[in-house]
């Protein structure tokens, strides 16, 4: 039965290229419908990498990939950051041989967090990645808490690599999930120009998951990230395996290990990113000379951070689809002296979670020269009204339900450019500045 | 200069719905007036807040295993609270503590919360976990006479009985319960609802129904309060009322 599905499903994607099409998810949605214990037939004889976490995925498996790739291995990876289980059969049946074998030396996923349980209840799985968890999408992936709990759970009977960001406690809670597992490796990352005392975000580690005390930090880096500790049961003072240290974000400079590292990216958060695929990788032996070389050269070209010039206007575009999205981005504008216009736009389809209440979470009393707000999406008032709340002269901000015309008046005036977009609208805010 | 004075009640925990919206909305409609907004924050291991002292209590929705954490501590307090709504302070509760405020929450397990008790409506948790009212919403209210469409949105999977002055009748969505005719529960100086939106977002007429209100009280005389240039907040009405009533 394993095999008539890969089969079929190979003709599929077969008939798509033909076709012309890329066809995405679907040869994964009808091997799923044909057979939902098709994961099984797969047979894997290389290490599977794993990342999940709010934000951060894409970016992560990326970079894992690059470096391992780097390395001279052969590697098959979500890349494009189909994460769900039909995505990633998707993957799996593009890669295999009809009887399911997938060659490879490596297989590097991002998975959602919701569907890690399915997706490797038959896969086999040698290193997990814990990114982080931030409130996301509240009406349609509901509290971060349960979320959290399905993950312990999986957990409970895991034994393999668990690379967690000991920055955020409910990361690290997770090391206690299995106390027979002695394959955890922390990681952290030193305390940055911008960190500061004060939680400037919402954030959610308040309280210590195993004893319910209000946790202590000793700063935070953005969000609930940060140096924290249980002062009642300690939670949270572990062993760092990897810690990140001396971050020159000006530079595009970290050192791990008192090895310099460069990259090309300018926020704490990507920061956190390298942490957790320098941490992973440096489980497989590769060279730090690799690491290196993959790191310094590695760009993403998708949304995320993404430069442009556009009528000779620096441009930058990034995705944000939770409020800790929009205030990392929001700290990029803001640590950037530069004058500029900001552009957001704000979908409420599905995909996107259809409440938009979570705009008012996203931090704009930090703004630094900002000329103007200007909004669009399908809740490009809702955006409007919330900058207009926080302060933010109304002279200055501009509303267009219609993304071209908010990208026209986006170029209307000569200065940089920050663009920030949620899920569904990401893709059409690059096509809009790209084709302008 | 005349000024109203907030309590918002656990920033640091019912902050999971955007609900310090209704706090910036507040604060901004004053200040635009000439008007002072002093907003004092509450929360767990805090000295004790003076009630009374206050023009408007406010309180918005949390998670669901933190809002536990602050029940057992804001029940301390339930005598002060009662005397402060007698008083006639305002009081604008949210989803969470909408439900607070009431008799009980009756969990799924049919384990009871009690509830502070200043009002007779109670709360049960919808047996099904997954299964919740989740999505846009429009009631009618009527402030001051005034038939006034309200917008938001509403995410909770308690089911509230006993409301016999609801907020609003609703045209779009839920409220109270699945499918219910009415929303929330309104009197004089109250108004709990489950809409978050932030509630006061896309509804400017009723946070100036609350500002009125305050300052009327505090100063004891009748206040026109001067409009305000709210061409983003009735575009979006005009929006979101097309969408969702105009099917
Ligand atoms: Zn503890």
């Amino acid at each position: 039965m394993g095999f008539l599905t890969i089969l079929f499903t190979k003709i599929i994607i077969f008939m798509l290229k033909i076709a012309k099409k890329n066809g995405g998810n679907l040869p994964g949605k009808l091997a799923y419908k044909m057979n939902k214990n098709i994961i099984k037939y797969f047979k894997l004889n290389c290490p599977v990498i794993a990342v999940v976490g709010t934000n951060g995925k894409t970016m992560t498996n990326n970079s894992v990939n690059r470096i391992l790739t780097q390395s001279g291995a052969n590697v098959i990876s979500n890349l494009q950051g189909n994460n769900m289980e039909t995505g990633i059969l998707s993957l799996l049946i593009r890669n295999s041989s009809l009887t399911g074998k997938i060659k490879a030396d490596y297989l590097t996923l991002e998975v959602d967090e919701s569907y890690l349980p399915v997706v490797f209840k038959d896969l086999r799985l040698d290193t997990l990645v814990v990114l982080d968890f931030f409130r996301d999408q509240l009406d349609r992936v509901g509290e971060v808490e349960s979320l959290i709990l399905k993950i312990n759970e999986f957990l409970k009977t895991y034994k393999g690599n668990l690379v967690l960001n000991n920055d955020d406690p409910n990361v690290a809670r997770l090391g206690k999930a299995n106390p027979e597992n002695e394959n955890i490796f922390y990681f952290s990352v030193d305390k940055y120009k911008f960190a500061s005392e004060e939680m400037k975000e919402a954030g959610e580690g308040k309280f210590c998951p195993f004893c319910s005390t209000k946790l202590e930090y000793a700063y935070y880096q953005y969000a609930h990230i940060g140096k924290f500790k249980c002062p009642k049961c300690n939670f949270g003072n572990n062993e760092i395996y990897k810690l990140i240290k001396n971050v020159d974000l000006e530079n595009r400079t970290f050192e791990i290990d008192d090895e310099l590292f460069k990259i090309q990216f300018n926020s704490i958060y990507s920061i956190y990113n390298f942490a957790a695929a320098i941490t992973a990788t440096s489980l497989y032996n590769i060279k730090t000379e690799d690491v290196k070389q993959a790191l310094e050269n590695f760009v993403l070209n998708n949304g995320r951070q993404e430069k442009l010039v556009i009528k000779e206007c620096e441009t930058v575009i990034n995705l944000a689809k939770n409020p800790t999205g929009a205030n990392v981005s929001l700290r990029l504008v803001n640590e950037d002296n530069d004058p500029k216009d900001v552009l957001f736009v704000l979908n409420d389809n599905v995909a996107d979670g259809k409440d938009v209440s979570w705009i008012y979470d996203i931090n704009f009393s930090n703004l630094n020269n900002v000329n103007r707000i200007i909004t669009s999406g399908t809740r490009a008032y809702d955006m409007a009204i919330c900058v207009k709340n926080s302060g933010f002269p109304v002279s200055q901000i501009e509303a267009y339900l219609d993304l071209g015309e908010a990208v026209k008046a986006l170029y209307s005036t000569k200065c940089k450019k920050y663009a920030i977009s949620n899920y569904t609208a990401i893709q059409d805010t690059r096509q809009a500045i790209k084709s302008f | 200069m005349k000024e109203l004075k907030i309590l918002y009640l656990y920033p640091d925990i019912l902050d999971l719905y955007g609900d310090i919206g209704n706090i910036k909305v507040l604060k901004y409609r004053l200040e635009q007036r000439g008007f002072k907004a002093i907003i004092d924050n509450y929360s767990i291991n805090d000295e004790k807040p003076d009630f009374k002292n206050y023009d408007i209590v406010f309180a918005g929705g949390g998670a669901d295993n933190e809002q536990k954490i602050l029940a057992e501590d804001l029940i301390k307090y339930k005598e002060d609270i009662k005397q402060a709504k007698d008083a006639g302070v305002f009081f604008l509760l949210i989803c969470g503590a909408y439900q607070l405020f009431g008799k009980y929450y009756k969990g799924v397990e049919g384990n009871i919360i009690p509830g502070l008790e200043v009002f007779d409506y109670y709360t049960e948790a919808n047996p099904s976990r997954s299964n919740r009212c989740i999505g846009n919403i429009v009631i009618e209210a009527e402030l001051n006479g005034n038939k006034t469409k309200v917008i938001g949105f509403e995410n909770h999977g308690g089911q509230t009985f006993g409301i016999e002055e609801p907020f609003g009748k609703v045209l779009f969505g839920n409220g109270n319960k699945f499918g219910d005719t009415v929303e929330g529960f309104m009197q004089k100086n109250v108004i709990a609802t489950y809409l978050h939106g932030p509630l006061l977002s896309k509804n400017p007429a009723l946070a100036d129904y609350i500002i009125k209100y305050c300052l009327e009280r505090r100063y004891n005389e009748v206040i026109e309060l001067e409009p305000l240039n709210d061409e983003l907040e009735n575009k979006c009405r005009l929006q979101l009322l097309q969408r969702f009533l105009e099917k």
